[in-house]
């Protein structure tokens, strides 16, 4: 498998899990408003291990981590307003 | 001689990209390959057509090829590429090979098909071509049960218009509540009553096993965990997959979705090759992790900023924050960037602002409540997401929160925004300005509850 093929896996996989996960407690905060979901569940890794160690990281140690494993786009220019940043005009050529 | 550039694909990034390059570079020798015979129609509106609310199809044609050749465009329509040589500078169709400079794919994207049994059947049908939606209108008269099958959009704007026809459709998805990929439980509930008021059958949380055909090999009936739905027809409406094959024939990049990666300018790793539109990925710019699969109005923009840059000037596409509205049955849902489910799932910290306010006087005919979700970054306040559902004016308040968000508005910005106010048009308090007030009491609220 090569890398980007393990990246691709990595981040379906992950963003499959927690989803689930969301889904589940989202829908407790709206009771009698859902379903029982038939989503097919993902395995224990993913489920006790994955999704509670990811939600204990902080977001932005997250954001850094993902940008440094090249999951965030590459080639676009830095997002202008930092998340956490208040707004700055665009920066003037002249 | 001129430069050449071809664009392969004629949706809607592929024929804004081959005419915006053309009136940017009149030299520019420009030729859009199309496997479909038809151009610039509206795929979105085919659902509304279905359902009678578009009287007839024609309507959906909004240009002709002649049109585009008149504008100076080479077109050949119903003509597939099937190889390009990046080295040689060629692309081949009908066997024949034609020299190009430059290169836009714009190939879009193909329909998730389910992995269960009988997925080969016929009548099994997938919204996409406007000609084949056009047999299919015919054949609606004749048939009378639906099973619509996936919880996107189209299965909902789908499962709404054949309900209008008059047919008794049977609507499942997997997930617990309606769109659950998008939508937040509290905005599913009233478009799902929307649905449901038409005589559609929802049924959440229910999985498909398969399909059952007849002698005739077509499909007779859906399997699922729910038992067995008899049907004429099983409409499938998916996830929209990038549509790769000829980018990874030439060794594009990929990206973690398996789409095309592009640079800010559509610029994809070859040089002289851009991309537009369903193929590519692009960053969310809340998290700036590339996604795929947007709107038509996305693809559009994108192909236009190609086509400037294919043909010499220097534009920009922006991470996008990506408003988004539809109709579930009458009833209207939207919103931008993400809502509590995806900021859950993603582990983005928020708080919630909502309030419910009126589209235009109270007092006059017409007004529909508006709710309002915001979602804002802690601490500063900044928007980073929304959900909104109502009536009118939800598509144009989604528009303003995604160009406002993508420009770093707080929820104090949007408490004191302006506004107008006119009784047929406007109420005198915005709801936006309802929801942001709002949130800024139960701020104030929470705040004074801190302990010191």
């Amino acid at each position: 498998m090569t890398a980007a093929e393990l990246k691709r896996r990595l981040r379906q996989r992950s963003e499959y899990a927690l989803r689930l996960a969301a889904l589940k407690d989202v829908g407790q905060r709206y009771p009698g408003r859902t379903a029982r979901s038939a989503l097919p569940p993902v395995g224990p890794f993913w489920r006790f291990l994955f999704v509670p160690l990811f939600r204990r990281v902080p977001w932005s140690f997250r954001r850094q981590a993902m940008r440094r494993l090249n999951m965030t786009a590459r080639g676009w220019p830095e997002d202008a307003r930092h998340f956490g940043e208040p707004w700055r005009p665009p920066a003037r050529s002249d | 001689m001129s430069e050449r550039l071809v664009v392969i694909g004629g949706g809607g990034s592929g024929t804004a990209a081959a005419t915006i390059a053309k009136r940017c570079n009149p030299d520019l020798h420009v030729t859009l390959f199309s496997e479909f015979p038809d151009i610039a129609y509206s795929p979105c509106g085919i659902p509304y057509a279905h359902g009678r609310e578009i009287p007839e199809f024609k309507s959906l044609f909004l240009s002709t090829v002649q049109r585009y050749v008149e504008d100076g465009l080479d077109m050949r329509m119903e003509t597939t590429v099937t190889d390009i040589d990046l080295d040689r500078r060629t692309v081949t169709a009908r066997n024949k090979h034609e020299g190009f400079d430059k290169l836009i794919l714009c190939t879009g994207f193909l329909w998730e098909q389910p992995a269960v049994p009988g997925a080969n059947l016929e009548g099994l049908h997938y919204v996409k071509d406007i000609r084949r939606a056009m047999e299919f209108d015919k054949e609606l008269d004749h048939m009378k049960r639906a099973v619509v099958i996936g919880g996107m959009w189209l299965g909902v704007e789908m499962s709404g218009a054949l309900a209008r026809r008059g047919l008794d459709v049977q609507f499942i998805d997997e997930g617990p509540w309606l769109l659950s990929e998008l939508v937040d439980p509290d905005v599913a509930e009233p478009a799902q009553e929307a649905l449901e008021k038409l005589g559609v059958n929802v049924r959440m949380g229910t999985k498909l096993l398969g399909f059952t055909g007849g002698a005739d090999g077509r499909v007779r009936a859906v399997s699922t965990s729910a038992g067995e739905l008899e049907c004429d027809v099983a409409v499938i409406c998916l996830h929209k997959l990038p549509n790769t094959s000829l980018a990874t024939s030439i060794g594009l990049e990929l990206g973690t979705l398996g789409a095309v990666v592009v640079d800010d300018h559509m610029r994809t790793s070859a040089p002289g090759v851009w991309a537009a539109g369903d193929l590519i990925e692009v960053p969310h710019g809340l998290s700036m992790l590339p996604i795929t699969g947007l709107t038509g109005s996305h693809a559009y923009a994108q192909g236009r900023v190609a086509g400037a840059n294919a043909a010499g000037e220097d534009r920009t596409y922006d991470p996008v924050w990506i408003p988004w509205g539809f109709m579930s049955g009458d009833y209207t849902i939207g919103g931008f960037s993400i809502g509590e489910t995806l900021a859950e799932a993603m582990g983005i910290p928020y708080v919630v602002a909502k309030g419910v306010g009126v589209s235009r006087a109270r007092y006059f005919p017409g007004a529909a409540r508006t709710h309002v979700k915001l979602l804002a970054e802690p601490g500063t306040l900044r928007l980073i997401g929304g959900q909104l559902h109502g009536g009118e004016g939800i598509k144009e308040r989604c528009d303003f929160l995604a160009f406002v968000a993508k420009r770093g508005a707080t929820l104090d910005d949007l408490a004191w925004m302006e506004n107008i106010y006119s009784p047929p048009i406007g109420a005198l308090y915005e709801p936006i300005q309802i929801a942001a007030q709002n949130g800024l009491a139960e701020h104030a609220r929470a705040r004074e509850q801190v302990p010191a």
